[in-house]
This record gives C-alpha cells, sequence and structure tokens, in this order.
C-alpha cells in the first residue's frame, strides 16, 4: 500500500514519541540507534547491528532490509530482506554496505514514493551526509522532505522541494491526520 | 494458496526419476507415473506437516522439473533443507525469496557445506 508520509529516524537521538509518527505512515529505523517503538521498516549494514537487533524484542515483525551480501549470510531469518537496487545509488556513489544506516533508510523512503518524507534526528553535521541528503532531495522533486528539529535550522530551506520544521509544527501535521 | 498469509520462501523438489520432464500427453498414456507423482506430492505434504513450524503448501501448478513448495518461515526452509537425506530426495539447489518491499522474486544459490547450508 502506498503512503502519502514517511517518517525516518536518524542517527540521532530525539525526544519526540515515535508512537505518534505511526498515525501517518511507517516509519523506518537506521539500525539499532532507536528502539522506542516497533518499527514498521529499519535498515542496517553491519552485521553486529544486525544481531543485536534480531534478538531484540523492539525489531520481532519489523522489515529489517540489509545489502544484498549480509542478507545472503541471514536469509533464513524472516525479518531480514534484501535491500532493492535504488535507483540513482551509482550516480551519488553510495556503497549501501559502507554508507550510514540513515543514509539506507532515507534511499528506502525515497523508493517507497511518499508525498512527504519527515526527518527526525537526522544527522547533517557530517558534511558527507549533508551534501548526499542535498542531492538525494535535488534528485527527487516529486517529495517534499521535512527536516524536523527543535530548534528549528535553516539549512534545507533553499531547496525547492525541501524545508526544516519544528516538532510541535510535525505534531500539527500527525493531528490533522489521525 | 492459505489465505492471510505471508510465504516468503520457495524451493522446488524434483519428481522421482521416472516422473521427470513427463509431458501431460506421456502422463494420460502412463497412470502408474501420475499415481507415483501423486503419492509422491501426498509424502511430501505429510513430511511439511512433520517439518514445519509454521505454515507451508505445495503449488497446484503442475511443473516437469518437481513440486514447488511455498513456506512462511525460513527456519522451516532451512529444516527441510538439512533433512532431505532423511527423506531420500532432491532439493533443486535454488531458494526464491519473496521481497516484500519490491514484491518481486528473487533467487540464490542454495550451496552445501560440511557445516551446513549456505547462500551463494
Amino acid at each position: 500500500m502506498k503512503n502519502n508520509y514517511v517518517t525516518i529516524v536518524g542517527n540521532l537521538p530525539i525526544s519526540f514519541d515515535l508512537h505518534e509518527s505511526m498515525h501517518i505512515g511507517p516509519v523506518i529505523a537506521s539500525a539499532n540507534s532507536n528502539k522506542s517503538i516497533k518499527f514498521a521498516h529499519a535498515t542496517c549494514n553491519s552485521e553486529t547491528n544486525l544481531q543485536d537487533m534480531l534478538n531484540s524484542i523492539n525489531f520481532q515483525g519489523t522489515n529489517i532490509l540489509v545489502p544484498e551480501e549480509l542478507f545472503k549470510k541471514y536469509v533464513f531469518f524472516n525479518e531480514v530482506t534484501c535491500l532493492p537496487d535504488f535507483p540513482g545509488i551509482k550516480t551519488l556513489e553510495i556503497d549501501p554496505n559502507n554508507c550510514t544506516p540513515q543514509s539506507l533508510s532515507l534511499m528506502l523512503a525515497v523508493y517507497l514514493k511518499p508525498k512527504v518524507i519527515f526527518l527526525l534526528g537526522y544527522d547533517l553535521n557530517n558534511p558527507i551526509e549533508f551534501t548526499r541528503l542535498k542531492s538525494i532531495i535535488i534528485s527527487n522533486p516529486d517529495i517534499r522532505f521535512a527536516n524536523i528539529c527543535s530548534p528549528r535550522i535553516k539549512k534545507l530551506d533553499e531547496l525547492d522541494n525541501s524545508f526544516c520544521d519544528t516538532y510541535l509544527k510535525y505534531q500539527e501535521v500527525i493531528d490533522a491526520r489521525k | 494458496m492459505p489465505e492471510n498469509k505471508f510465504y516468503k520462501y520457495s524451493l522446488k523438489l524434483r519428481w522421482p526419476s521416472v516422473c521427470r520432464n513427463r509431458s501431460v500427453e506421456i502422463l494420460k498414456e502412463r497412470p502408474d507415473l501420475a499415481e507415483q507423482m501423486n503419492r509422491f506430492r501426498e509424502k511430501v505434504s505429510t513430511v511439511l506437516k512433520i517439518v514445519c513450524r509454521k505454515s507451508s503448501y505445495i503449488d497446484n501448478n503442475h511443473s516437469m522439473s518437481g513440486i514447488r513448495i511455498w513456506f512462511e518461515s525460513g527456519q522451516d526452509v532451512y529444516d527441510f533443507i538439512i533433512r532431505q537425506p532423511e527423506f531420500n530426495w532432491e532439493i533443486i539447489q535454488e531458494l526464491d525469496i519473496m521481497n516484500i518491499i519490491t514484491g518481486q522474486l528473487q533467487n540464490f544459490e542454495v550451496v552445501y557445506t560440511p557445516t551446513g547450508v549456505v547462500i551463494a
């Protein structure tokens, strides 16, 4: 089923009740950095993290998406799914085996083709991550990207299809669609 | 196919050697072969009930090489593969896995090693 809204939880800690996010669409976790809810999907490219996730009650029933190399080792675990071939991954020079889990989550969210992707706890301080995010935003003009953070920063405002907003505004979006 | 279940894994079990690669015309002329194939299906169905902890089923679509089995659980697939010598039959060394995100069936090669089964 196609969802209009997808929420990504990045690598940074967040102070927001993610149960609320589940009201508007699937929430994607980036590896095991957040275990506050039962996520619809999670991405991971490290065997250590994957083993932790498979043994964690929070990830039972979550589709854990991993690169093909890792998938082949954990093929007989129902929760583990192979990451799809993301369009443009070579152009953007992203190696799914070595990039950050939040980049994988972002690409997965884009693959699901929602109208809006909300980024929560997404690390923009890393220049590589920031440049990569900008490239993905520019190459997907049909999707709007909302970076949710407090206090509000203006890092993505210069792009046509992205903006930054606060958790209060995000909660208002959720409340309007409950 | 039983409803409301996601059958993620699929593999094929070869027919007994005399029944392989038989056309429909031949099977019509040789009821003994058809009977043997039916018995084989029944045996597989019984074994699936013994081995599998979760749901599985045999595909009704006919194939000349063997019967396709669908599994809900990966652990059941692994058990089914490693217990092959016990039941004395031959699994085609390919595992098809339904990707829930793309909706496509991915094909992987099953490789037997002294320590178990790996996917290439």
